[in-house]
Formats: C-alpha cells, structure tokens, sequence
C-alpha cells in the first residue's frame, strides 16, 4: 500500500527552525545590526565633514586675521587643506585594511569567510 | 558705476561668467569622477566589501575638484563689488580664471572617473595595483590643480 504523509507531525513553513541564508528560524530575531562597523561609519561622516567645513573654514578664518586680506594666500591655503584632508583618508584607509588583515589572521580565516558572505 | 573706455557696462558680466565657468565645469567633472568611480565601487563592493574604504579614495579626490571650484568662485566673487570701478581687463581675467581651473576640473574629474573605475576593479583582483592606482590618481589630480595655480596667480592682478 502506497505510504500516505503524516500531515500532523509536519513543520509548516512558521514552524521552521533552520535559519535559511538571512532568513531567521522561528522564534529568532533576524539580524538588523548594520554589517559596516560603527567606527567605519564615525571615520566616513568625519572625513565627509572635513570635507565640506575644513577648506572653506580655513579660506574665512584666514583671510582677514593671518594674512590681512591677501586672498591668494587664504586660497592657496584652502586648497593645501583640502588636500590634507585627502592624504589624512589615504592613511585612514591604509591603517583599516592592516587592521582587517590582522583580525584575519587571528582569527584563522574564519572572519574572512564571514566578511564575505556578509 | 562710472562708465568709461577701459570699464564699460558689460565687464562684470564677463567677471560672472568667470565665476558660473569655475563652478559649472569644475563640477561636471566632480561629478563625473564621482559617478564613474562609484560604479567601479558597487561592483567591487559586492564581491569584496573589505576594499571598500580603500575604493573610495577616487571618490574623496573628485570632492577636492570641486573645492578648487569653489575657492576660486569665491576669490572672484570677493572682487565683483556693485558700485566699484570694475575694468574690462578684470572681466576678462577673471574669465580667464574660472575657464582655467573649471575646463582643468573637468579634465582631472574625468581622468580621476576613469581610472577609480578601471583601477579598483584591478584591485580587487590584484592587490599590488594599489600604489599605482594612487600614483595615476594622484597625477590625474595635479591637473586641477595647475589649473587653481594658474587661477590664483591671475587673480592677484585684479589688484593692481
């Protein structure tokens, strides 16, 4: 005789409890925490920011108290920061993919495989 | 304004365009380098989502074009008084300084765009592309710059 499925003792699909890719099991919370780090996002709205007010603070600042209105200089000025700015993201960003590369190797490989299923 | 041969009524029209020049183009190319390596950044980021703090470094250098435009718009727009005796020669040097540092802006944004989209999907495959990408990015960036030293030095003759 043909078998029939036991309907009763079957999981529906709410009573699932394997957690699926991003999917969570029942009675789990799913994972909401933002995958960037807090500290990636401080450095990203800091440099951002610096960006923005920097040049343009150092340009009003300058002009008229350190070199009486001489507005080449302020530019001249405005411009370097800008620039300092960049090479200050270029070691910021150097120093992150050291330390990554050091929590990789501490943690034997494992937390690379998590970066990128991430 | 008093009016006469060597300050005519159009002049500051000129010395405006100079300013809408700087800002127009300066930021066309901005804008340009922004988009292109923000491309290359959605695909790197997908595969490897480490490298993107690195990746951004053309994004950050294409925001720096657009500050040489806006330093350079606002030093003109400090000497454009409604009132003064604006020359044709200010006009026109003035012109001269947002032409020279938009169409350089324009020119390094483009360079900055292509080379942080092709340079960072290298990057991702090969890690020592890095310093070269920086190099080449770097130099794509001194050209805007020229224009801004360009633009400053010409500016200082507005005084004399």
């Amino acid at each position: 005789m043909a078998t029939r499925r036991i309907i009763s003792e079957e999981k529906t699909l709410l009573e699932k409890d394997d957690s699926i890719g991003s999917s969570p099991a029942a009675g789990e919370k799913s994972d909401t925490s933002p995958a960037v780090p807090a500290s990636v996002i401080i450095k990203l709205l800091a440099f951002t920011l610096g960006m923005i007010i920097i040049p343009i603070s150092s340009y009003f600042l300058t002009v008229n108290s350190v070199f009486n209105g001489n507005s080449t200089y302020a530019g001249a000025l405005a411009a370097i920061m800008a620039n300092a700015v960049l090479i200050g993201y270029i070691f910021v960003a150097m120093a992150e993919d050291q330390s990554d590369q050091e929590g990789v190797a501490g943690a034997g490989g494992r937390s690379k495989e998590g970066k990128k299923d991430r | 304004m008093a009016e006469s041969e060597l300050s005519p009524k159009f002049a500051p029209f000129i010395g405006m365009g100079g300013i809408a020049s700087a800002m127009i183009f300066g930021c066309m190319g901005a804008a340009y380098g922004t988009a292109k390596s923000g491309i290359g950044i959605a695909g790197v980021g997908t595969f490897r989502p480490d490298l993107i703090m690195k990746c951004l470094i053309p994004v950050v250098m294409s925001g720096i074009i657009a500050v040489y435009s806006l330093v350079i718009s606002v030093l003109i727009a400090q000497d454009l008084q409604p009132g003064s005796n604006y020359s044709l020669f200010n006009g026109f040097m003035h012109l001269a300084c947002g032409l020279s540092v938009g169409l350089t802006g324009l020119a390094a944004g483009y360079c900055i765009g292509v080379v942080g989209d092709k340079g960072v999907r290298s990057y991702m495959l090969q890690s020592r592309v890095f310093v070269g990408m920086v190099l080449i990015l770097i130099f794509g960036e001194v050209l805007g710059l020229y224009g801004l030293i360009v633009a400053l030095i010409l500016n200082t003759k507005s005084k004399g």
